[in-house]
């Protein structure tokens, strides 16, 4: 609020300073011929001076005084006639205040409205390097760190600690430097193995490459229950084609999970997506009759378990799609219905959903 | 908040120059003082405002506010303090605010020189003022604005560009600002002066102090610029007709025939209609700078990074303020009183001469710098434009005038002498003729238009000499009439007398550049390389840290001859934020002449070592700064610091105007 | 005050009509003007140095013995020392090449696989003599004429590299 103030106090100290020569004075025209008499008047000086000075002739003295005479008399005849405080003239005036009122503060507020900050606190590197504890902010305290291994790169611990940040922030080469470095300075750590082999996936674009195998192979050796390093090992296998493979090692995974692990949601949604994947593949081998009678089996399959109840929007959007491709409309519109109920509580799904059914042409038959 | 609170003051800025545009305008047209007056204390606010915003980014940028966009692109927390400070200005943003402050500067200043200026031409020149600065106050804010924050705020800043961090370039940008944008007071005057459809030596006598402050900034920021491309960029040129360069030379040579033009119009109140188009076009030319600088459709060595919605924002303003002003003067100018005759012979018609030679000089530079875009748009060829055009172009058109400018310069107002005037400069001319001749004869096979080159300077050093003394030796007095008669002289005399003397010395500079030499070679320590009259010996090389730089350092003996000077230190640098490698040159002063060493790569156990011979070369940049000074000596001048001209009494019969 | 004093008259011979001085005036700057356009149309003739880029040197059919300047990426490992200040290299734009020799320093910026622009004499048969090699004030500033360059030949990117903004329409 105090910023508030301030530029409270800013506008309303120029605005003043604009509205002051309006309340001085009286009207007044401008005197123009004064002003060029005087002009003309220290010419005539200055030319006396010169020739007392014998820098220029007489002659030249006295031509350059008529040329300056004959001006002034020009200068006087322009004379204008000077304005009083008149009607118009304070009316002039009350019109340039609301306009100086109005003009400054509402063009100064609309642009820093536009762009300003006003929230933001000034960052002085210096305060930031001073204040210490949980406050401290962020990228100081990994600039710090840096800085700290750059001084002492066998600080195993230090590499340990910044690899996942890296890793985290996607600066997945310096991820892999760093995991590399934990790894060299410190004891064999399944972990860091682990998480090495993860950035050099990450940093290749998702391919698993002989180097990462190495890493995650070391990380199975040290710690054969590592979940990290076998969800990729399994990865390996699907990229090396065994893709049942993957999928007995991604299933095993999961039946050995603790029930509180963060990370068996992603091994399903990725197990489930190799299984839909291989079922595509297989569906696809299949002569035409059968491969629709078998995708319908699939639709109506997501359809069943949609309608005993939960289901994301991607669950629904594609059993949208799945019925629209089908050709079988009523039951696309009945899947919108029923996915606009569900959601009802989610604008933006809702909203998802409306416009998926825009893209499919299901909006006329809307009620 | 301190950022903040700049980026409102700019904001409230744009507001109040609004003001300061519409109210004094409104007053003029209507003959009401009081609304004009408001002008003034606008151009101050408008100033007060800017000069806070540029201190908050400045703040930040020396406390290294990394939550600031700018100062994150262009500033380390490990650079000097000296380069924290000038970084501010060395990107485009951050110039931009630069830009801004000296308008509203030159504004303020205009607002607070109430003494010397008729208040109806200072209304109608602050309110023109005023919308240059609402063009160029919303071109920041709206496409250029430094104050944008960033979050997260990250920890460390990319630097500044490495060639950009030294002294020279620290004050280029400010000396050449105040030039550019000094030139937009006397645009503001001129429009004032067609809108109010009156103009004469009043006019010329408030606009000239303004075109001298501009013109010798100018001078010394062009100068400036090219010293430092000498030495920083390493290749040992000094002037390379760049469109950048060009873009600050168009608007000296308009300025430079405004200055003289000036003076006609107040001596003879002649010339007008021409003078207004000249300071018209000074400052387009000014603009058209602005334009080839930010828009990169040149290419050129300088060129910032570009965004298309900055260039198309500054050709708007290009075309607003140069067409809308052309436009005016077309309306307008008819309706000026014509100015005075005068005679074929005489100081005036030699200032007719000189604005003639000027302004085609700068048609050159003006089609040498955009022929090239206009070809692109045309046929899709393209072309450059480099110094073998300028030598077949602007040299011959330059040689005349300066062949012309000291008989010129001792011609008579409204009736010369010309037989006499050049019997006056015979003595200058036959000693130029002889030091040419001597030259020819002493450097036979060497290049021949260099001799004359250094002859046409002695000319004009010579010229400028004689004139003054002149006007102060006689026959008949002693040595303390003379004196007397010395100081009797007016300050713009000197000032005249010593920037033609500056222009001599730096065409004598330039001339004996023909006599430069070069060598190249791969040096190991101990061996040695000669050019002319300098060898040098390779000591060397040892590493060095800086603080946000590590550099490589060759350490050389120089020899002029069997005369051993001090040692030189060349090195390359590879500054660590950007990993960018420059070239830092070693130069050795010797008299005027330099020696000039500039490191390649190392090789072999050796490194590539170029050794330039550089004759006379100190004299081009002393000749600017000896132009520099003539033009604040005229300024100031007695003339320009005029006491208060008396204002009458109000007329005690008030009557209504309308 | 000396305000009345008359006001002599020229003497006769040296009178013209304002109108005839003006025309003196506009005549002389108009044989001046004249003469410089002359200059500069002399000067278009062969002081101007056009610029192509490795592809449109074979496109536009450029002679052999032309003075050109030649602009594109320095072909990645193309670059080799001769001894002393001899220096080759190619300059590509990704579909031809052209060998560029070169005797003297190199500008700090200059790097395989990034934009130059150098200035010198076309041999002909894809071979390039440069007398110099421009250097730029920021490494993260292209060319405009090599970025267009690069750009006919599909090998530009935007973005990091300053972009070829307010580039005028090409026909």
């Amino acid at each position: 609020m105090m910023i508030w103030a301030i530029f409270a106090a800013m506008t309303g100290a120029a605005v003043f300073a604009l509205l002051w020569p309006l309340s001085r004075g009286r009207a007044q025209g401008f005197a123009d011929a004064a002003d060029a008499r005087s002009l003309y008047r220290s010419q005539l000086k200055e030319i006396d001076r010169d020739l007392a000075r014998k820098l220029i002739g007489d002659e030249e003295a006295q031509a350059a005084r008529t040329e300056a005479a004959r001006r002034l008399l020009r200068a006087a005849g322009d004379e204008a006639d000077p304005t009083g405080e008149t009607e118009p003239s304070l009316r002039r005036r009350r019109a340039s205040s609301a306009l100086m009122l109005s003009i400054v503060p509402l063009l100064a507020l609309l642009i820093y409205g536009l762009y300003g900050s006003p929230g933001q606190p000034d960052q002085p590197l210096a305060a930031r390097l001073e204040k210490a504890g949980p406050q401290q902010d962020f990228a100081i305290v990994l600039a710090r760190m840096e800085a700290h291994l750059a001084a002492n790169p066998g600080d195993a611990k230090g590499w340990a600690l910044l690899a996942p940040i890296y890793l985290r922030q996607g600066r997945y080469d310096e991820a892999a430097k760093a995991f590399a470095a934990a790894v060299r300075a410190g004891k064999p750590d399944a972990e860091l193995y682990a998480g090495l082999g993860e950035a050099r996936i990450m940093e290749t674009g998702g391919i698993v490459t002989a180097a990462a195998r190495e890493a995650l192979a070391e990380a199975v050796k040290l710690d054969p229950k590592s979940p990290r390093a076998r969800y990729y090992l399994a990865l390996a296998k699907e990229q090396d084609g065994d893709g049942e493979g993957a999928q007995a090692a991604l299933a095993q995974l999961l039946a050995e999970a603790p029930a509180d692990a963060d990370w068996s949601g992603a091994v399903r949604a990725r197990l489930e997506r190799m299984q839909a994947d291989a079922g595509r593949k297989a569906v696809a081998a299949l002569p035409e009759a059968e491969r629709q009678q078998a995708i319908k089996g699939m639709v109506d399959g997501l359809a069943e378990r949609l309608s005993t109840g939960g289901g994301s929007l991607p669950e629904w959007s594609r059993l949208i799609r799945a019925r629209t491709v089908l050709g079988d409309k009523p039951a696309a519109l009945q899947a919108v219905k029923t996915a606009r109920e569900r959601l009802a509580d989610d604008k933006a799904a809702l909203a998802a959903i409306d416009a998926l059914a825009d893209e499919l042409a299901l909006k006329e038959a809307a009620p | 908040m301190i950022v903040e609170i700049g980026h409102y003051a700019l904001a409230l800025a744009l507001g109040v120059s609004v003001i300061q545009t519409v109210v004094p305008f409104w007053g003029v047209f209507r003959q009401d003082r009081t609304l004009a007056s408001v002008g003034s204390s606008a151009a101050l606010v408008s100033f007060a405002l800017v000069a806070l915003s540029f201190a908050a980014l400045v703040t930040s940028y020396v406390r290294s506010d990394f939550s600031v966009g700018n100062v994150v692109a262009n500033s380390h927390s490990a650079q000097p303090l000296i380069y924290k400070f000038t970084s501010v200005w060395g990107n485009h943003e951050g110039s931009m605010l630069l830009w801004v402050l000296i308008l509203t500067l030159f504004g303020a200043l205009v607002a607070l020189s109430r003494r010397s200026l008729p208040p109806r031409l200072r209304a109608g020149a602050l309110a023109a003022q005023g919308l240059v600065a609402v063009a160029f106050l919303a071109f920041t804010l709206f496409t250029s604005n430094p104050f944008q924050r960033l979050s997260p705020v990250p920890a460390e800043g990319q630097d500044l560009n490495p060639i950009l961090q030294d002294l020279g370039l620290a004050i280029h940008p400010p000396l050449l600002y105040i030039g550019y944008v000094g030139f937009s007071i006397t645009y503001a005057f001129a429009v004032a002066a067609l809108i109010d459809g009156r103009i004469d030596a009043m006019w010329a006598r408030a606009v000239r102090p303004w075109t001298l402050l501009a013109w010798t900034f100018l001078t010394l920021g062009i100068a400036m610029g090219s010293y430092w491309a000498y030495y920083e960029l390493g290749w040992g040129g000094w002037w390379f007709w760049d469109p950048v360069e060009n873009a600050s030379f168009m608007p000296w040579l308009a300025g430079t025939a405004l200055i003289h033009s000036t003076v006609v119009m107040e001596k003879r109140d002649a010339l007008k209609v021409w003078t207004i188009l000249l300071a018209i076009l000074t400052f387009s030319l000014s603009l058209l700078g602005t334009f080839i600088v930010r828009s990169g459709v040149l290419t050129s060595v300088h060129s910032f990074a570009t965004d298309p919605a900055r260039g198309l924002f500054i050709l708007f303003i290009l075309i607003f303020f140069v067409g809308g002003s052309l436009a005016l003067f077309a309306w307008r100018a008819p309706l000026l009183r014509q100015g005075g005759l005068f005679a074929p012979v005489s100081r005036e018609s030699a200032l007719v001469v000189n604005n003639v030679f000027l302004a085609t000089a700068c048609a050159t530079v003006f089609v040498g710098t955009l022929y090239p875009l206009l070809l692109e748009m045309v046929t899709g060829d393209k072309i450059s434009v480099g110094p073998p055009f300028y030598n077949a172009t602007f040299v011959p058109v330059m040689v005349p005038l300066l062949l012309l400018l000291p008989i010129g310069q001792s011609l008579a107002w409204k009736r010369g002498d010309l037989l006499g005037a050049a019997q006056r400069n015979a003595f200058a001319f036959g000693v130029a003729v002889l030091a040419a001749l001597a030259l020819l004869s002493f450097t036979r096979g060497g290049p021949v238009l260099a001799p004359l080159g250094v002859g046409l300077g002695v000319f004009l050093v010579l010229g400028a000499g004689f004139d003054l003394a002149e006007r102060i030796v006689t026959r008949a007095s002693g040595w303390r009439a003379m004196l007397s008669r010395a100081r009797g002289l007016p300050r713009s005399a000197w000032g005249t007398a010593l920037a033609h003397a500056g222009v001599g010395l730096s065409i004598i500079g330039i001339a004996a550049q023909a006599w430069s030499s070069e060598a190249i070679t791969v040096l190991k320590p101990g061996e040695r390389l000669t050019s002319g009259r300098y060898t040098i010996t390779l000591e060397g090389m040892s590493p060095r840290t800086g603080p946000n730089f590590r550099a490589e350092i060759a350490r050389f003996q120089v020899f002029s001859g069997d005369r051993e000077l001090a040692p030189i230190e060349a090195s390359k640098r590879i500054y660590t934020a950007r990993a960018m490698p420059t070239t830092e040159a070693g130069i050795r002063t010797d008299g005027l002449s330099q020696a000039y060493v500039s490191l390649g790569e190392a090789q072999d156990g050796g490194v590539a070592v170029r050794l330039y011979d550089k004759p006379l070369i100190l004299l081009i940049w002393i000749g600017s700064l000896v132009m520099a000074l003539g033009g604040g000596l005229s300024l100031t001048d007695r003339r320009f610091r005029l006491a208060a001209p008396k204002r009458a009494a109000p007329a005690a019969a008030v009557q209504p105007a309308e | 005050m000396t305000l009345a004093q008359p006001t002599r008259p020229l003497p006769a011979k040296r009178r013209l009509t304002r109108k005839q001085r003006r025309l003196t005036l506009i005549a002389a700057a108009g044989a001046v003007l004249f003469l410089a356009a002359g200059l500069v149309l002399f000067a278009m003739r062969d002081t101007i140095v056009f610029f192509y880029g490795p592809t449109e040197i074979a496109e536009k059919g450029v002679q052999p013995g032309t003075r050109m300047r030649l602009g594109g990426l320095v072909e990645a490992g193309s670059v080799q020392r001769n001894g002393g200040q001899r220096i080759s290299f190619s300059v590509t734009d990704g579909k031809t090449s052209i060998k560029v020799g070169y005797d003297g320093l190199l500008p700090d910026l200059f790097r395989e696989g990034q934009g130059v622009v150098t200035e010198g004499v076309f041999e002909g048969a894809g071979r390039f003599k440069a007398d110099s090699v421009l250097a730029k004030h920021d490494e993260t500033y292209m060319p405009r004429e090599v970025a267009d360059a690069l750009k006919k030949q599909g090998h530009w990117q935007a973005g990091g590299s300053g972009s070829p903004a307010a580039a005028p329409a090409k026909p």
